[in-house]
């Protein structure tokens, strides 16, 4: 593995994409929740939650069995695995193993597992399953993958990260195929958690809506198959041309009053890609539902983009999905590019009042037809992560 | 439209400190010369809750207290001011393969102690359980972010989970940030704890070797000289082999130890720090 440090800054190939989330398990049942408007929030079922405030969030009902897989107890696993068959049908991977990294984001690893390991009764064994790396591990020995194996813990801005690490990695040359991606499963842990400190709304997400109340929680696994550009002859997904994260070193729990690390993501994103806001289609926001959250990341955006900002078409998915923590920047990279594809925009599902300062273009009431080329997507985490992801769609 | 990127690069990067502080001591001269002799059948060697002043360290946990403990022990002991690191030009890295476990381990101990009772509807005794201040904490990125409030540190940020490999992986990413110019210092920080989860770790005998030991180690990495050769090695380095005999399991803060025992040596020429988990071995030389 001969490595190199120095940065020749090209963009990366998004060669195709796979996916599980609460519409279905793959990513053209994604794609199509998204675009018709589907709502992907249930009442919870897999554990108890009739203790707390809220027992509803984006949970999957069904997962497809895995061909030829033993039996994997561990939920996110299960999660990731699945995404990663619906990818492997859609590009098959070749590479040496050496050449071949994973890298993946993730708020919760596999810590249900650590519930169950404690639990009356539980068997101690489970709480190896659940180390925050070990999803990705068991990814990496199913793809047979024997290049770098990173888990990024970057919180809910987590799956960003990942996808910059990924182009970071192939960019140095240090393997020529990364799946990068981020997950997460529900559990009681991070349900008590978002209960406890009243997070959760009891209505529905409305981001940016006058009347958002908070946030539901989802679970999902979205991996993206990144080559060094013209490395994979055939159709792709798009670009990713620039990354970037910031610390907000303010508050372990809440974002910068002012949003500063979020708007230095962003513009040094842009930057990294050579691009200006006068350059961005499209935003696809973190856009959480909370008070807080969306009035600082909507200052922020307006910052940022400047005169523009009131043209340029801004949606979060958040509303149709929950906030699917170590998954959603993944699945909101995703959707920017098949928006590009497919000449349309989801809409924000739960948005009806936009609240005056939260003013922004967004998509509300239906899909928008528009074909975004250049798309700004952003993210944001416990412990002051913030991170930026610039997109480039192909040409369909 | 331009899709190139700006062509901010600089080679190679300069070690401009290192801290450690481990449950046998501060510093690598605490380092006993046989670790498995000295902990005398000890699984876990602790190290104490920091004493740091201040209303927000009240409630931090122990493994925060670490990270900014340590930290400051880097810069006083290398007369480098706060104001120098503070800011967006210095990046942060932080590895650990399982300092959350403490804070996960009490969040889930805090609902298991109290199995749901389906008239408890309200869950007000419960959360009397499991406070609102806890649950922050068991996020590994609220680590650094503590690391992050307390420094002013804005810059970018990598947070990855696993044992030495991944410390491998970080020191490799701060090499990239800084040939890149997204930052002129990078503080890569590990932090490991293993107290309060010591009965789980007995069952990972496998993915863990004895005695475990408690540790917190950073270096601060500016531009310079040393080029920098990220691969995986199937053998460990020498450094590798001395820092598990002198130290101990310390997971993701060993290849920082071993570039602080490398120092001491007064290392002028390359030096490669290795670090294996779960079976992975990644290396990096500077040169």
């Amino acid at each position: 593995m001969p490595g190199a440090t120095l940065l020749r800054a090209e963009p990366v190939s998004l060669v195709a994409a796979g996916a599980v989330t609460p519409f279905g398990a793959d990513l053209d049942a994604f794609w199509s929740g998204l675009v018709t408007g589907s709502d992907g929030i249930s009442a919870i079922e897999r554990f108890p939650v009739h203790d707390l405030r809220v027992g509803r969030g984006g949970e999957i009902k069904k997962l497809r069995p895995l061909p030829g897989a033993r039996r994997v107890s561990c939920r996110a696993t299960q999660l990731l695995l699945a995404a990663a068959e619906d990818l492997l049908a859609r590009a098959p991977i070749y590479a040496e193993p050496e050449r071949i990294a994973v890298v993946l984001g993730t708020a919760l690893g596999g810590v249900g597992e650590l519930e169950r390991a404690m639990a009356p009764g539980g068997r101690p064994r489970h709480a190896v399953d659940a180390l925050y790396d070990s999803p990705a591990h068991a990814l990496a020995r199913r793809l047979g993958a024997r290049g770098p194996v990173m888990t990024v813990a970057a919180a809910c801005a987590a799956g960003a990260t990942a996808l910059g690490t990924g182009a970071d990695l192939l960019r140095a040359d240090v393997v020529d195929v990364v799946i990068a991606g981020g997950y997460d499963a529900l559990c009681r842990f991070v349900m008590r958690g978002f209960d406890a400190l009243r997070s959760l709304t009891r209505e529905r997400v409305r981001p940016f809506d006058r009347r958002r109340s908070g946030l539901l929680l989802g679970e999902a696994a979205a991996l993206v198959l990144m080559t060094r550009e013209g490395a994979v002859p055939g159709p792709r997904l798009g670009r990713l041309l620039g990354h970037a994260s910031a610390s907000d070193g303010s508050h372990i729990a809440a974002p910068d009053a002012n949003g500063r690390g979020l708007e230095l993501a962003a513009r040094t994103a842009l930057d990294e890609a050579g691009l200006t806001a006068a350059d961005v289609d499209f935003v696809s926001a973190h856009g959480t539902g909370t008070l807080v959250n969306d009035r600082i990341e909507a200052d922020v955006l307006r910052r940022v983009l400047g005169r523009r900002a009131s043209e340029i078409p801004v949606n979060s998915i958040k509303g149709s999905l929950g906030h699917t923590m170590g998954a959603a920047a993944a699945l909101e990279a995703v959707m920017c590019l098949m928006a590009g594809r497919d000449g349309i925009v989801p809409k924000t599902l739960g948005l009806e009042e936009p609240d005056p300062v939260c003013e922004l273009d967004h998509v509300i009431g239906a899909p928008r037809a528009a074909r975004p080329r250049i798309s700004l997507s952003t993210s944001l985490g416990f412990g002051g992560c913030n991170a930026a992801l610039v997109l480039e769609a192909v040409d369909p | 439209m331009s899709v190139v990127a700006p062509a901010k690069t600089r080679a190679g990067v300069a070690v401009e400190g290192i801290a450690v502080l481990t449950g046998w001591g501060q510093g690598i001269q605490a380092l006993p010369a046989d670790a498995a002799r000295a902990a005398a059948g000890r699984a876990v060697i602790s190290l104490p809750r920091p004493e740091l002043e201040g209303e927000r360290f009240r409630r931090a946990t122990r493994e925060c207290l670490l990270g900014v403990a340590v930290v400051d022990t880097l810069l006083r002991e290398h007369h480098i001011a706060r104001d120098t690191v503070r800011g967006s030009a210095t990046a942060l890295i932080y590895v650990t393969g399982g300092a959350y476990g403490a804070s996960n381990h009490a969040w889930v101990a805090a609902d298991t102690a109290r199995p749901a009772e389906p008239d408890d509807r309200s869950g007000e005794r419960r959360r009397s359980v499991s406070g609102t201040l806890h649950f922050p904490y068991t996020a590994p990125s609220v680590m650094s972010g503590e690391v992050a409030i307390e420094f002013g540190l804005t810059g970018p940020y990598g947070i990855l989970i696993g044992g030495a490999a991944a410390t491998i992986d970080g020191l490799w990413q701060a090499t990239v940030l800084l040939a890149a110019g997204r930052c002129e210092r990078a503080l890569v920080l590990a932090v490991e704890t293993f107290e309060d989860c010591a009965e789980l770790y007995a069952r990972g005998r496998w993915l863990v070797k004895r005695p475990l030991v408690e540790a917190a180690a950073c270096v601060l990495l500016t531009a310079g000289g040393l080029r920098t050769r990220y691969d995986a090695p199937q053998a460990p380095s020498a450094l590798e082999a001395r820092v598990r005999a002198r130290a101990g399991e310390t997971l993701a803060c060993a290849p920082l130890i071993a570039l602080a025992l490398a120092r001491e040596d007064s290392a002028t020429g390359p030096i490669g720090v290795t670090g294996e988990w779960r079976g992975r071995r990644a290396g990096l030389y500077w040169h």
